[in-house]
């Protein structure tokens, strides 16, 4: 503790040791790399950034939008399974183990492929036009279908930090009045997120690595253009590596931030 | 006109699995007393306090407190703002600062509004003697600064009665006495108090009654004077010789 403290004593310049760690060279060495592939090979290299640039933007684009959903999804299905409610324990956590005992591309074939058929023949049933008209949009199936899949495992983590808050704190909150919902919010909850921080770091880079999945549901990430370019091309080494390196870029930087934030809620309140 | 008790319990029953933890309770405190619980661990004292506030649910009896019985009360969050309690553990919240721990709960319980509550808050923290550690976290106090937080944090929420469970077991020895000091001026100033403690010094100079639990009834009760240096039931005795 002593040592932490002078740490913060130091002066303005120190600042940067203290908020990077000893692994930000490797990102700076893979970017390095792409950066100076591109430069001396730009056949093909910079052609295959140039081609799979927009793919860049949806692999973000879903990784970000389904990891949100997963925040929100997963904590509802967490408070789910520690409700007292029977019934929804109960459908919650069957949905857990459906969700997690299905291999995600399964998933993500179902939701795009077996769900809309499944409206359609309930449009039939009911008679109901627009289901019999419904056409799946590939961007919005992927993304129900990685949230799918990642809520349930986002759930164990949420419920594994609320868990791991003693007792006692639950006790003492009710005990000045609050409500079950106010001891969550004010009270269990804060201390459960700095639990649960690392793991959910961790999620967010599978997500991002598990989104190129959706290729194959007709959604034009990264991945899918890396196909197109190399169907064109019949060059796959050079193809895939920088493809590889392009994801190797975000999961460094991704990892890099998790270790980050994770420095700084620790040091925040001793 | 008589005085009413202010917690009125009746044949208090409360299973644990197989064990009987409470086995036919009865009890009253009246506005103002302070009554200390005595006896071996696993005698239900702890127990018999958290009924109280409805930490643990029974399975038989009652307990009726400021009128209110707590089996059917609707509202058991409005109850427990009128019952304060301090744990052995302290229990403060670590996320929180010193002075968030005194106002949370006045916020969003109370619904104070914030300078209301800091005021609250602040006046309290000077009552338990440490308002200079107000923005502290509690990770950075001592257990008997801890405790005295704890106790400013129940008593911000204006209880009737306080409930103690075993305050002071979890300090060292010389911690102890500052702790004591606070709740010895909160019984002079007339706090109805329910104390689970083996603190003798305590019980003689603030309690109006000390009572002896062993496995799960009241064994004996008495002016903790007579209690402590005459007992008259055999256990009481044994136990007696075991803690003096």
């Amino acid at each position: 503790m002593r040592a932490q403290k002078e740490l913060e004593a130091l002066p303005d310049q120190d600042i940067s040791d203290r908020h990077l760690d000893g692994w930000w060279w490797l990102v700076v060495a893979v970017i390095a790399l792409v950066i100076l592939l591109a430069t001396f090979q730009p056949d093909p290299y910079w052609r295959i950034i140039r081609f799979v640039s927009d793919g860049i933007l949806v692999t973000v684009g879903v990784t970000l939008t389904a990891f949100i959903l997963t925040l929100i999804m997963g904590l509802i299905t967490a408070l789910g399974r520690l409700s007292k409610n029977k019934t929804l324990c109960w459908f919650t956590t069957i949905y857990v183990e459906v969700a997690r005992g299905v291999p995600l591309l399964v998933q993500l074939l179902f939701w795009y492929f077996a769900f809309p058929s499944l409206i359609h023949s309930l449009g039939h049933l009911i008679h109901y036009v627009p289901f019999q008209r419904y056409l799946a949009n590939p961007f919005v199936m992927a993304i129900i279908g990685l949230t799918f899949c990642y809520s349930a495992y986002m759930s164990e983590i949420y419920r594994a930090g609320i868990q791991s808050i003693p007792k006692g704190q639950n006790e003492a909150a009710r005990s000045l009045g609050m409500s079950h919902n106010q001891a969550m919010r004010y009270i269990i909850l804060p201390q459960a997120l700095k639990v649960i921080l690392p793991p959910v770091g961790n999620e967010f880079i599978s997500l991002l690595k598990d989104s190129s999945l959706v290729s194959v549901v007709s959604v034009a990430d990264m991945t899918r253009r890396g196909r197109e370019f190399m169907a064109a091309s019949f060059i796959p080494v050079e193809t895939w590596l920088m493809i590889a390196l392009l994801y190797l870029i975000m999961t460094l930087i991704s990892a890099r931030v998790v270790a980050w934030i994770e420095r700084e809620t620790q040091t925040e309140e001793r | 006109m008589t005085i009413q008790p202010i917690i009125k319990i009746d044949n208090l029953h409360k299973q644990f699995g197989t064990t009987a933890a409470l086995n036919g309770v009865n009890m009253f405190v009246y506005p103002g007393e302070v009554v200390v619980i005595i006896g071996p661990s696993g005698s239900g004292k702890s127990t018999l306090l958290r009924c109280i506030n409805r930490l643990e649910n029974f399975e038989a009896g009652s307990v009726v407190v400021d009128d209110i019985p707590l089996t059917t009360a609707e509202n058991i969050n409005a109850i427990r703002t009128e019952v304060g309690m301090v744990f052995q553990s302290f229990n403060l919240f670590p996320h929180l600062t010193v002075l968030e721990n005194v106002t949370v709960a006045q916020k969003v319980v109370r619904k104070r509004t914030k300078p209301e509550a800091v005021e609250t808050a602040l006046s309290l923290l000077e009552k338990v003697g440490i308002p200079e550690k107000a923005n502290d976290f509690p990770g950075q106090l001592s257990g008997g600064q801890q405790q005295r937080v704890a106790i400013a944090r129940a008593l911000a929420m204006n209880p009737k009665i306080m409930l103690f469970d075993e305050p002071t077991s979890a300090l060292d020895p010389e911690m102890i006495q500052e702790v004591l000091d606070v709740m010895l001026q909160l019984a002079k100033e007339g706090m109805t108090m329910v104390v689970v403690s083996h603190e003798m010094g305590f019980a003689r100079a603030a309690a109006d009654r000390a009572l002896l639990m062993d496995e799960g009834v009241i064994v004996e009760e008495d002016v903790p004077d007579v209690l402590f240096s005459m007992p008259k039931q055999e256990r009481t005795k044994a136990f007696l010789s075991k803690i003096l």
